[in-house]
């Protein structure tokens, strides 16, 4: 083999993993190291400012699993979770097959659903939190008109998860649907049309063609809106009246998510080990749910 | 061909692996290569030194003076964070009376102005107000102090009036010499326009109460937790919490989104106002209410509230020169240019009772004599002690006000819970 054969050889086993490492160097940095360094500063009694008062152990562990604010964390951050990546993921479901069609100025709709993603979170928030007012909120007015009694949105549990689940679903529903879209651009229309010749109903078409079809799109959307589910945290912040002053999400903590009680703890009260403790767990949770999580949605996809 | 191909994408990696170490590793500051000093200052809300810093910039060709403003929480977070990261941090920070506690316990991070001198300042400002900036028995001076609250208590004129309740400040003030006299004329007023709250809040009432005491939730002697055993936290709360109960207050959020506009719907009467709240209240209601709010004296006579100091943090590489910028800020001549901007009221006599300080009025509050009303509020204050874990403690306290204003807990009840889970923030 010359010289320049061999070069050639290393150069293509080589190269590959030359040109993926840049995203594993940054990922080293900024998400592997600070997820260890994380894990370090959970086993001490951390002061923000302070830093290291002393090795502790699992002392923030345990803390943690006996207190009654972390459970209701978890809780709430489950219930919003539920609430808003379920409805959303059927309503994207429904708004590609609608997208799919043969519309009439296709592109502007298809843009369109995405246009609620776009805009900034906390621009978002606060539209909602007009919306959702008690004294002089639209949402309530509309209430009025039917009868119905204002609702004081921040303060019951019920009518915060309402609320702070339906900025999530606005923000994010268009996002599910363009990748669902997507996905099913890709299914063969020979399938279709033989269904369709067998005389097939459109909702049989769909539920035993197209979703059986962008299964693997399903999971992925799950999966992506169970991370940020659980990790949700300006939507709720924002809505807070209290903001970042109190961080309990409400008077009662009705709405008070995990990422919120590890805001509270770390930057409020200063108690970095604790802190990190929740982010630990927080991980751990995210990482139990995804699991479930994607046994689930593979045995509904899989159905039909 | 491919072996160029490769050859070229094997540099380009190189390069931005290169990039990518650098980005990590590197950042830092350092200064201007024109040879000036850069001093940042950091502050919440208005401070009113935009003005001030132009003519400082004038007088110290050398210096150059960035102002970097965040909101008010957003800016004690943030700072602790810069500390603990060790870098980032402006070279003049400010600090919020409600939050100087907790920095003081980390004041290895700040520099001691006493070794800049000072010490000799200390006769500028009322005792306690230089008390609050200091440690260890005086000898660390940690901030210099800006602003204080004294307090006032700002009524709308024509809610009043409709309610047949005396319009004129000095008889308004008159209504009320102590807070159980305010709580009959929220019943009058009630009575007369039920479809009007009275106060915005009960968690500033509680607050304002609160205030006037010597002590609140921690003992002046050993700083301990004593919000279970003194009574003045229980009978600021039940007080504040009664007006709650007869759906009384707006069930508002101080200063918040839906308290701006709720002083822009007029839906309620009467607030408690530091001197830095004018502007607040000025701001929501806007410029149709002009002269319909007014201010008079607070019941129970006078007590502070927020005030804030300049505080330079270690990380500076222009300890001097901060020390130098701040303390020009702070002194007299500069704090009676500020309150005539901003309203935010001098903390230190030579200031608050100069003339000029004294004469002035506020249009918009009706020309209100704010320059007299807050000098008399600032000379019989008696300051609260606030305890290091001050700011853990209060939010847990406005918490179960909100729940009894919304009707989820009895008073009793939500003091309970509160004391519960104060003991636990104290720990």
């Amino acid at each position: 083999m010359s010289w320049r054969d061999k070069l050639g050889r290393l150069d293509t086993k080589y190269t590959p993993y030359l040109v993926i490492a840049p995203f594993f160097v940054v990922f080293g940095i900024f998400g592997l190291y600070p997820l260890l360094y994380t894990a370090w500063v959970s086993l001490h009694d951390w002061q923000l400012i302070d830093g290291d008062q002393g090795f502790t152990g699992l002392a923030n562990y345990t803390a943690l699993l006996s207190d009654g604010n972390f459970w209701n964390a978890l809780g709430n951050t489950v219930s919003l979770f539920l609430l808003s990546t379920v409805p959303q993921l059927f309503a994207a479901l429904g708004l590609a097959t609608l997208l799919d069609r043969g519309l009439r100025g296709r592109a502007f709709w298809r843009a369109g659903v995405l246009l609620p993603n776009v805009i900034s979170v906390a621009a978002v928030a606060l539209v909602f939190a007009q919306l959702f007012g008690r004294d002089f909120g639209i949402v309530n007015a509309l209430l009025g008109f039917v009868g119905i009694d204002p609702v004081d949105w921040r303060a019951e549990t019920w009518a915060s998860h309402l609320a702070i689940s339906s900025m999530v679903m606005w923000r994010w529903t268009g996002y599910n649907a363009l990748i669902y879209l997507a996905a099913m651009q890709s299914v063969p229309k020979d399938m279709y049309e033989s269904a369709m010749l067998d005389g097939a109903s459109r909702r049989r078409v769909f539920w035993s063609i197209t979703v059986p079809s962008i299964r693997p799109t399903i999971l992925f959307t799950v999966i992506v809106s169970t991370i940020g589910g659980m990790q949700l945290f300006v939507e709720p912040q924002l809505f807070d009246p209290g903001g970042t002053a109190t961080g309990t999400g409400g008077d009662d903590r009705q709405f008070q998510t995990l990422v919120m009680y590890l805001y509270e703890k770390g930057f409020r009260l200063f108690d970095a080990g604790y802190s990190s403790a929740i982010a630990w767990v927080l991980f751990l949770v995210i990482l139990v749910v995804a699991v479930v999580n994607f046994a689930v949605a593979r045995r509904i996809a899989s159905k039909g | 061909m491919s072996r160029t191909l490769a050859g070229r994408a094997t540099s380009i990696t190189a390069v931005a692996l290169a990039a990518t170490l650098v980005a990590a590793c590197g950042g830092g500051g350092g200064d201007a290569g024109d040879g000036k000093i850069k001093l940042s200052i950091g502050i919440f809300s208005d401070f009113g030194y935009t003005d001030l810093i132009k003519e400082y910039q004038a007088a110290h060709p050398d210096i150059e003076v960035e102002q970097r403003t965040v909101k008010m929480e957003q800016h004690h977070t943030q700072l602790a964070t810069q500390l603990a990261g060790g870098r980032g941090a402006a070279d003049i920070v400010a600090i919020e009376e409600g939050n100087i506690t907790q920095f003081r316990q980390s004041k290895d991070k700040f520099v001691n102005l006493a070794d800049h001198g000072a010490k000799e300042l200390e006769g500028q400002w009322a005792a306690w107000k230089w008390n609050q900036g200091t440690a260890d028995g005086g000898d660390f001076v940690l901030g210099l102090g800006t602003d204080m609250g004294s307090l006032a208590l700002c009524y709308r004129r024509d809610l009043f009036e409709a309610a047949g309740l005396p319009t004129d400040r000095e008889a308004v003030g008159a209504l009320w010499p102590t807070w159980d006299a305010y709580l009959e004329v929220a019943d009058t007023f009630s009575r007369k326009t039920p479809n009007v709250k009275f106060v915005d809040t009960a968690q500033n009432v509680y607050k304002a109460i609160l205030d006037q005491t010597e002590e609140g939730y921690f003992a002046k002697a050993d700083d301990s937790f004593i919000g279970d055993k003194n009574d003045k936290v229980e009978q600021a709360f039940t007080l504040a919490a009664s007006l709650g109960e007869k759906k009384q207050t707006g069930a508002l959020a101080p200063f918040s989104q839906d308290w701006n506009v709720a002083l822009k719907q007029a839906s309620f009467a009467t607030t408690t106002c530091p001197a830095w709240a004018l502007a607040l209240i000025k701001a929501g209601a806007g410029d149709e209410a002009a002269g319909k709010w007014d201010v008079a004296a607070a019941p129970g006579g006078g007590g502070n509230w927020g005030g804030s100091f300049l505080a330079v943090p270690k990380q500076t590489e222009h300890p001097k020169e901060a020390y130098e910028l701040a303390k020009w800020l702070t002194a007299p001549e500069q704090q009676k240019r500020i309150f005539k901007e901003t309203g935010n009221l001098p903390s230190e006599p030579a200031a608050y009772k100069d003339p000029e300080v004294t004469a002035t009025t506020n249009e918009y509050f009706n020309g209100a004599p704010v320059g007299r009303i807050f000098g008399d509020s600032a000379e019989s204050l008696k300051p609260t002690y606030r305890g290091t874990k001050d700011s853990k403690v209060t939010p847990v306290f406005n918490n179960a006000l909100s729940r009894v204003e919304t009707g989820k807990q009895s008073t009793a009840e939500a003091f309970d819970q509160a004391v519960r889970e104060a003991r636990d923030a104290a720990k």
